[in-house]
């Protein structure tokens, strides 16, 4: 494969996740953007050990192995998305990173220690897949309790900052029973949120949400990003991911199936689309050095450029005493990597 | 230590709010006046001689709190039966779980809040109930912080049960079973006294076994033995009814409840630990 950070499922060694695992013949055979085994594995408790670090982190159910050695780093300040179909184990991953659920292999760190260590879990805001709150509180009270438990100085503060931050100041005072359940997950986005912790968990945050929401959701991770919080963000809208992510793992049946930048899973997958008049049959044949070409109907197709290419390959043309009727550069989404993906499994 | 009282709080205001105080305490108002209206019908009655008045009051305060200790044994079971399993059902413990408190804080807190408002409501019930009878017929028991205590404590070993079983079992589950043991270890008791009655050691040794297997009847007795008058235990009336005392629970077994206790929400907060949330 050429890409350094990518696994290829058929390969030997795509059982090490790549890049990650140190001593996998995946991680030496790639040289890509990610930082060298060692350097992913400061001391714990260090002020820059990496937000989560899991190593082969494992988990199973009486039947079901939810997880299966998942190794993978999430640097302090980035957001980092956790992609992965129905079932592939991320809620798993999440509940084993903060200590409502024991692995069964492995081992896993959460800002410097051991996850589900009780002090780390004060700079940890956690939105669970699963939202409920005491229905029979208000908005207000929920975040109070949630402020006392975490020993904030100013709580009336640090509520009322965070229920304003999901848009929920105007029903602040209302009995939690009687919220919609966007309105819940807004809720629990701001429990999330409280305290401005240094990692954010959301599970699906935007699970209930409308557009509108959604939209709003994103501008908090950003502005989370802002202030140099790390968000730890699980989904499976590839949309979401690809407008708020820096770095994403997709993974699959419990295994992480690859790792990378936005522009690592894509950069490299992008093509250009001519059409060009004036140029005898096969001209192209000449180019090889440039991508590989194909021909689709009235288009070419030049898989492999980049899309500064686009100025010089026009040039060419028209230097060859062509014509450009059209050139489109495209990228591959997001969408169909991922397809693709979980297709080659 | 903060983070626990936050939970006491939240539990106290759970209750409240959800209206089950209100519930326990309407019903048991209810029969309170009920109750007072009996004590009445019973002192004023012509067919009966003033000796016997003396004798049947008494008696009858210690059946009304025997009813009044199965409210108090169902609200304990009914408050403590939602406590764990229920919120990880529905998701509610898990934010709160995730907040920097150990999971013993959340089970102490619940059961001191719980525990808090069991006590009160007892308090409550028994002072209204004490303050009526001696209004009503003029009998005042002879140990009535006692009789409290007591009661108070059964309840407390019921809820401590309620908040065991609730770490496994759904709020519905919790609540039947702990009644059911509830009415098992009172049927123990009534099976020891059958036993003495009629020297059947075997029986006998049925109650001694259970009232230290789950203490709530042998803690019964001593509300019993704090109700009764002292002429009736001196001269041994009575002696053959499983509503009367021959005298109050010793030490030992005192000491022996609150190791019950601890022991049990020990194995609680082992049971919660273990659970994935
Ligand atoms: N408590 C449990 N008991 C048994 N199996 C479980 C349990 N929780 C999760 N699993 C199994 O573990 C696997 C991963 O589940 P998980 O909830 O982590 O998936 P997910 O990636 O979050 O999926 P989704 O996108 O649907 O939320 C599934 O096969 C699931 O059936
Ligand atoms: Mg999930």
């Amino acid at each position: 494969m050429s890409l350094g950070s990518w696994a290829d499922p058929g390969a030997p060694g795509a059982e090490a996740v790549p890049g990650i695992a140190p001593g996998s013949p995946a991680a030496q055979a790639a040289p890509g953007p990610l930082p060298p085994p060692d350097a992913a594995r400061p001391p714990p408790g260090s002020a820059r050990s990496p937000a989560v670090h899991t190593l082969e982190l494992a988990k199973s159910y009486r039947r079901t192995v939810a997880l299966r050695g998942l190794s993978m780093t999430v640097a302090r300040g980035e957001v980092f998305g956790f992609l992965g179909p129905n079932g592939a184990g991320k809620t798993t991953t999440v509940k084993l990173l903060l200590g409502l659920a024991r692995p069964t292999g492995g081992e896993a760190m959460v800002l410097g220690a051991p996850a589900g260590h009780v002090e780390s879990r004060r700079r940890v805001g956690y939105l669970p897949e699963l939202f409920r709150f005491q229905h029979w509180l208000t908005a207000r009270e929920v975040l109070t309790l949630h402020a006392r438990l975490l020993q904030l100085p100013r709580r009336d503060r640090a509520t009322a900052d965070a229920l304003a931050t999901v848009g929920l100041a105007g029903r602040a005072d209302t009995k939690v029973g009687t919220f919609s359940k966007g309105m819940q997950q807004r809720l629990g986005l701001a429990v999330a949120l409280v305290g401005d912790p240094e990692l954010v968990v959301l599970d699906e945050p935007t699970s209930a949400l409308d557009p509108v929401g959604r939209h709003e959701v994103r501008a908090i991770v950003r502005s989370l990003r802002d202030r140099g919080a790390t968000v730890f963000l699980n989904t499976h809208l590839l949309e979401e991911a690809e407008q708020v992510c820096d770095r994403v793992t997709v993974i699959d049946r419990g295994k992480a199936i690859a790792t990378g930048t936005l522009e690592e899973l894509l950069g490299q997958r992008t093509s250009v689309r001519l059409r060009v008049r004036g140029l005898p049959d096969g001209w192209w044949r000449a180019h090889a050095d440039l991508g590989a070409w194909s021909v689709e109907g009235e288009w070419l197709r030049l898989a492999g450029a980049p899309p500064e290419s686009v100025p010089e390959l026009v040039a060419m043309v028209v230097g060859r005493g062509g014509r450009v009727d059209a050139v489109v550069p495209e990228h591959q989404t997001l969408e169909d990597r991922f397809l693709e993906l979980l297709g080659a499994r | 230590m903060s983070q626990t009282l936050a939970i006491v709080a939240l539990t106290v205001q759970e209750a409240l709010r959800r209206k089950l105080v209100a519930a326990f305490m309407g019903v048991s108002v209810a029969l309170v006046v009920l109750s007072a209206w009996g004590f009445d019908r019973l002192s004023h009655s012509r067919s009966l001689s003033s000796g016997e008045v003396g004798a049947a009051v008494p008696q009858a305060l210690v059946l009304f709190m025997f009813m009044f200790s199965f409210v108090v044994a169902l609200s304990a079971s009914t408050i403590a039966s939602p406590a764990i399993s229920a919120e990880i059902e529905s998701g509610v413990l898990q934010s709160v779980a995730t907040r920097p408190l150990h999971r013993a804080q959340i089970l102490l807190g619940k059961w001191l809040g719980l525990g808090g408002v069991l006590t009160a409501y007892a308090a409550a019930v028994c002072a209204l109930e004490f303050v009526v009878v001696d209004v009503v017929s003029g009998y005042t028991p002879p140990d009535p912080a006692g009789a409290f205590g007591y009661l108070l404590a059964e309840g407390l070993v019921l809820l401590t049960v309620g908040m065991l079983l609730s770490t496994r079992l759904s709020a519905l589950a919790t609540g039947v079973v702990a009644v059911a043991l509830f009415g098992a270890a009172w049927l123990a008791g009534v099976v020891g006294t059958l036993g003495a009655d009629f020297h059947v050691p075997a029986l006998r040794q049925v109650d001694s076994v259970a009232r230290y297997i789950l203490p709530t009847d042998g803690l019964w007795h001593g509300t019993i033995y704090a109700l009764e008058p002292r002429t009736i235990v001196a001269n041994a009336i009575g002696h053959l009814s499983p509503f009367y005392a021959s005298g109050p629970p010793g030490w030992a077994y005192l000491v022996w409840c609150g190791v019950w206790v601890l022991a049990a929400l020990t194995a609680s907060l082992v049971a919660f630990q273990r659970r994935e949330l």
